[in-house]
């Protein structure tokens, strides 16, 4: 039989943030502390009302914070079916309860789901008194919280340092398709790079065009890519990676004035069918490749005179 | 012809007083609506007229470097193109006249001898 509750998560194969993650929260900020719970001289059936009354499976029983045992779902089930429902809930609980303690880290519950099969473990505190209870619900959800968190800071971090290996900086920005608010972003971010490498006014303001006309059609035209810089001591390499549609004609899209975007795409000041010719304008080298997996544009401006300059005769490959 | 000259002939509220306010030198106005056609245009030290009220105006006119960006039609732009324009260091005026009233006042201003505007 499949079992429902384990949580698919080893902990101590799963990645390493995973790991620090489970072995760093601890059981207390993860439970739900108010735990309804019934007394052994209630009967079954009031515990089947609470159930039902608050959407939940498993009611610890307590003598005043004290757990004394556990009735579930299950046990309910029984007592309609053998007819005991009416009975006191001491006669018929589980009093081998298995529990958990409030400052155990997290990857105890996980291991407790993985070895038992029950649905929630109720958790002592120091005292050894009921202090809370917890589900495979409450585990994924802070879980979830914790991950966004630290994906968060990860990407902050990421957004913050260009990667700067043998002389060549690079840095990768996304885009998301119809993302208005921050379309642009990347291009103004690449043109602060190039300021603050000392790379003169008209070379980075190409560069930025070339950047800022790939970004908007990733925006405006794709579901979504990349646009990554590469700074080396001889060129700028701007290079737009994204994951489709991909363009019908390419040779179209670089005829000036061919257009493919809708009316409100116009109204956002956009879409003269300017872009891609505009971006092979200001580069000394073009490149476009598209399929309908995606497009991958890269547009060169060389820092080294004699290596081209002005305004380059860019070429579609 | 500087950004402080053209505030009062164009009536105009300054939205973002960025650090060409004072002392940059004004050659020339590009109009349009169209951020591409901006991002064409090869000049620099404009003035940059629209009457788009869109983030996308100022981020242009940071990348083509214009010295201001002058929103026309007394529209009021979005809390977010005023607040890049702020982080962008972009003067941003707005002004009641039209473009096309814009236009000649900076017409007379940075060609006060001129015929063709008299």
């Amino acid at each position: 039989m499949k079992r429902q509750n384990v949580i698919p998560l080893s902990t101590d194969e799963a990645p390493p943030i995973i790991v620090e993650l489970v072995y760093q929260m601890k059981i207390k900020d993860v439970m739900t502390t108010e735990v309804v719970t019934a007394a052994k001289h209630d009967t079954l059936r009031s515990v089947q009302q609470l159930m039902r009354a608050r959407s939940i499976s498993g009611v610890p029983i307590v003598e005043g914070r004290r757990l004394v045992g556990i009735v579930s779902v299950d046990d309910v089930l029984t007592a309609l079916d053998n007819g005991y429902i009416d009975d006191e809930i001491q006669d018929h609980m589980s009093r081998n309860v298995i529990v958990l303690e409030e400052d155990m880290p997290l990857s105890f519950a996980i291991q407790y789901y993985e070895k038992y099969s029950y649905g929630r473990f109720p958790v002592l505190g120091r005292n050894r008194m009921l202090s809370g209870i917890i589900t495979s619900r409450d585990i994924i959800v802070a879980l979830l919280i914790r991950l966004d968190r630290e994906f968060e800071k990860l990407e902050r971090q990421l957004g913050k340092r260009p990667l700067e290996l043998h002389g060549t900086l690079r840095q990768q920005f996304a885009t998301r398709r119809y993302d208005f608010e921050h379309a642009g972003r990347a291009s103004t971010e690449i043109k602060k790079i190039l300021k603050e490498r000392s790379v003169d006014t008209k070379t980075v303001r190409r560069a930025t065009v070339a950047a800022y006309e790939l970004e908007m059609n990733q925006v405006l035209h794709s579901l979504g890519g990349t646009i990554s810089l590469q700074l080396s001591a001889a060129a700028i390499t701007i290079q737009a990676d994204d994951i489709g549609p991909g363009i019908n004609d390419v040779d179209d899209a670089l005829q000036e004035g061919y257009s493919t975007a809708t009316e409100w795409i116009r109204s956002l000041g956009f879409g003269a069918g300017m872009g891609l010719p505009n971006a092979r304008r200001v580069a000394d080298e073009f490149r476009i490749h598209s399929s309908s997996q995606g497009t991958h544009a890269m547009a060169t401006i060389y820092l080294q005179e004699g290596h081209g300059e002005g305004i380059g005769t860019g070429s579609a490959s | 012809m500087r950004v402080s000259d053209i505030v009062q002939p164009l009536g105009a509220e300054v939205l973002a007083a960025g650090s060409t306010f004072e002392h940059a030198e004004i050659t020339g106005v590009v109009v349009s609506d169209l951020m591409s056609d901006v991002l064409v245009v090869e000049d620099t030290d404009f003035v940059l007229v629209s009457s788009l009220a869109s983030e996308q105006v100022i981020r242009t006119a940071d990348i083509v470097g214009a010295i201001a960006v002058v929103l026309v039609n007394g529209k009021t732009p979005p809390y977010n193109m005023r607040a890049l324009a702020e982080s962008l260091d972009q003067t941003f005026l707005r002004t009641s006249h039209t473009s096309f009233h814009t236009c000649r006042i900076l017409a007379e201003l940075l060609y006060p001898n001129s015929e063709a505007t008299a």
